[in-house]
């Protein structure tokens, strides 16, 4: 079955109890999201664009140009972990201020990133100097290029464009602290610059892809994490401002335009600080942005959190008797870090609270480069064998055995993207 | 009346009112109040109480922002004056910088706020320092502590290559060796060989006065 509407479809009825046939990927991540359980839980893919890079050993400046080999690296390792989706995404937080004009650093071994020592943006009168965004500038063309590669080599309802949402775009063009006295001190400076980044840098891109037949577009929002940006900033600031881009693009361009994905992702480092009101509060705020309807831990320290405290918001935010699904997302850092018997125990221990009444999901919150790929395939092995439903009573007593898999290299011999991925190790330069 | 200003200061930094703090510092200085008391129980304590309140999570990241703003005017107008002033024993010399192709640079703003505020003498390489940079500031301003940044996966792979370039030049024995940055870890702080790991701006102080023996 290659047809996501049927896959879809098939998801939805195994959910509500209609069980037959064997579900894909996305099948069984439609199941968790909609009705009770799939047959395993789902593991969704990550944001991997470094992690993926290293793992294939293509060159930055080659993989942060070429469209189509930052889909095939993508999909080909997805696929090698067998993840049950892909997430392709590149250097998502600069496209839109480097095609404005910022000074850009390249390397040979990492993304681009913004020169933050001279940032577009020095003061206000530089919003009226910069100009709206010239879509075929930059890598804007390459950003739009992986929208539509993603969605006509994996179609389905997570395929799509992506963008930089209004608040990081601000913070990518003036640097984070400037950016935040604006929103503490200066309101009318800062609708400025919502006003800037929504209308004159993210639409004339939203236009653009449309017209390249991409019809959905997710924008990330780190910037607008917890502690960098409060739940009362995030309701202020970030809601209203994905509110107006999504019906703006709803009604001018009949598309979806989704922007501050991860803002009031709960980032707080210190183990001492969790706060389980501030946590809700964030879980709250995150809801009202992200495209879809869960309870959500993204990019933080989520190795430390009492998972009790996230079932227990999900069944409370849930409707008609059925508790919200739930990502649970393994830290990056606690991926790469870990020992692979860790990296069990701690999913073990988040299938055994969040995952017994289903509705969850497993995701990792941006794979670090260096990661190890026994790390990840372990956690993708433990969730396909501890996370069947039903749920066994006691997971201590089921055995997880070493993940098995061939090199990656020997592996891709036989796969679709072999060609491109090898041919690019030739090139150092795009 | 001196304590009265010095308050002042200090909760003119802590509310990160960075006009004002500088006006305040100014106002004390012109009072002829000592530049280093006016320091110490003004500016310091005022970014201090910052501290504590973040570390109680009563302030947040964007009002730490502002702390660290209006600490960093009242060390402009303050910093001739200290210059022409004994200041005491310093904690030793601490350079910092972010590892080349990383220009990401908040984090390290506000450790060296907080490390000038503890008492350390600071030596600011900035983003995007290059190894040999780093190694050469090393020999030249011999630190007690070196701090290296990082905020990529990518990028803070490089701290392991600065840290057996240290050694390789001999130079490892006499520095202790800090890391930080969103991506780094207690356990890449131990893979790479560095004497401790910042976990946040505030962690990083401490860290820093233990290296010392503070």
């Amino acid at each position: 079955m290659a047809n996501p509407n049927l896959e879809m479809l098939h998801g939805m009825l195994y959910g509500k109890g209609i069980r037959f046939g064997r579900l894909s990927g996305l099948a069984r991540i439609i199941a968790a999201m909609t009705g009770d359980h799939a047959d395993v839980v789902p593991f969704q893919g990550p944001q991997i664009h470094d992690h993926a890079m290293t793992v294939a050993k293509v060159p930055a400046r080659k993989y942060y140009w070429d469209a189509d080999l930052l889909v095939d690296v993508h999909l080909a390792v997805c696929r090698w972990y067998g993840f049950d989706s892909a997430t392709i995404v590149a250097d998502a937080y600069n496209l839109e201020v480097e095609a404005l004009g910022a000074k850009m650093i390249y390397s040979d071994y990492a993304m681009p990133t913004v020169d933050v020592s001279d940032p577009l943006i020095k003061s206000p009168s530089d919003l009226d100097k910069i100009g709206s965004l010239d879509p075929s500038k930059g890598r804007i063309p390459y950003g739009i290029k992986i929208g539509q590669l993603f969605l006509q080599k994996s179609p389905g309802p997570f395929a799509g464009g992506f963008f930089c949402s209004p608040w990081s775009l601000i913070c990518q063009a003036m640097g984070y602290p400037k950016a935040v006295r604006a929103l503490k001190r200066d309101k009318a400076f800062a609708q400025a610059l919502f006003d800037w980044a929504e209308n004159q840098a993210i639409w004339p891109y939203m236009q653009a892809l449309r017209k390249a037949e991409v019809k959905n577009a997710n924008g990330a929002d780190a910037w607008a994490a917890f502690p960098e940006l409060t739940p009362e900033l995030v309701e202020e600031w970030i809601v209203p401002s994905a509110d107006r881009l999504r019906e703006r693009g709803k009604k001018e361009l009949g598309m979806t335009v989704s922007a501050g994905t991860a803002a009031a992702d709960y980032c707080e480092e210190d183990i001492a600080k969790f706060d389980k009101e501030v946590m809700f509060k964030c879980w709250t705020a995150a809801a009202k942005t992200f495209p879809l309807k869960v309870a959500f831990s993204g990019m933080g320290r989520t190795q430390e959190w009492n998972m009790h405290w996230l079932q227990e918001y999900a069944v409370k935010a849930g409707t008609g008797g059925k508790k919200l699904p739930v990502m649970a997302s393994l830290n990056g850092r606690f991926m790469r870090d870990s020992e692979p018997e860790q990296i069990i125990a701690k999913i073990a221990e988040w299938i055994d609270i969040l995952g017994r009444d289903g509705r969850m999901l497993v995701f990792i919150g941006n794979v670090p480069a260096d990661t190890p790929s026994l790390n990840v395939h372990t956690a993708v092995n433990a969730v396909r064998t501890l996370g069947k439903y039903p749920i066994a009573k006691d997971l201590s007593k089921i055995k997880v055995d070493s993940p098995q898999f061939k090199p990656f290299d020997e592996w891709l011999k036989d796969q679709p993207e072999a060609d491109i991925i090898f041919k690019s190790r030739q090139s150092k330069a795009n | 009346m001196s304590d009265e200003k010095y308050q002042a200061i200090s909760k003119a930094v802590t509310e990160g009112e960075d006009i004002q703090t500088g006006e305040l510092v100014k106002a004390a200085l012109d009072a002829s109040l000592p530049p280093l008391e006016i320091l110490q129980k003004g500016v310091v304590d005022g970014i201090t109480k910052a501290g504590e309140l973040w570390k109680a999570n009563q302030y947040f990241l964007p009002d730490v922002i502002l702390s660290a703003d209006a600490f960093k005017v009242g060390m402009e107008v303050l910093d001739p004056e200290l210059k022409n002033t004994q200041t005491g024993p310093s904690r030793g010399k601490y350079i910092i910088g972010v590892v080349e192709g990383d220009m990401h640079d908040l984090g390290k703003s506000l450790v060296v706020a907080l490390l000038t505020s503890a008492g350390f003498e600071v030596v600011d390489l900035g983003i995007d320092v290059p190894m040999d940079k780093f190694v050469e500031a090393v020999k030249t301003h011999q630190p007690t502590i070196v701090g290296l940044g990082a905020y990529m996966t990518t990028t803070m792979l490089i701290m392991k290559d600065i840290i057996k370039e240290l050694s390789n030049q001999g130079l490892r024995n006499n520095v202790k060796v800090m890391v930080g940055g969103v991506p780094t870890s207690q356990e890449f702080s131990d893979e790479v060989g560095a004497d401790a790991w910042g976990r946040d701006a505030l962690d990083a102080m401490q860290k820093a006065l233990t290296l010392v023996g503070g």
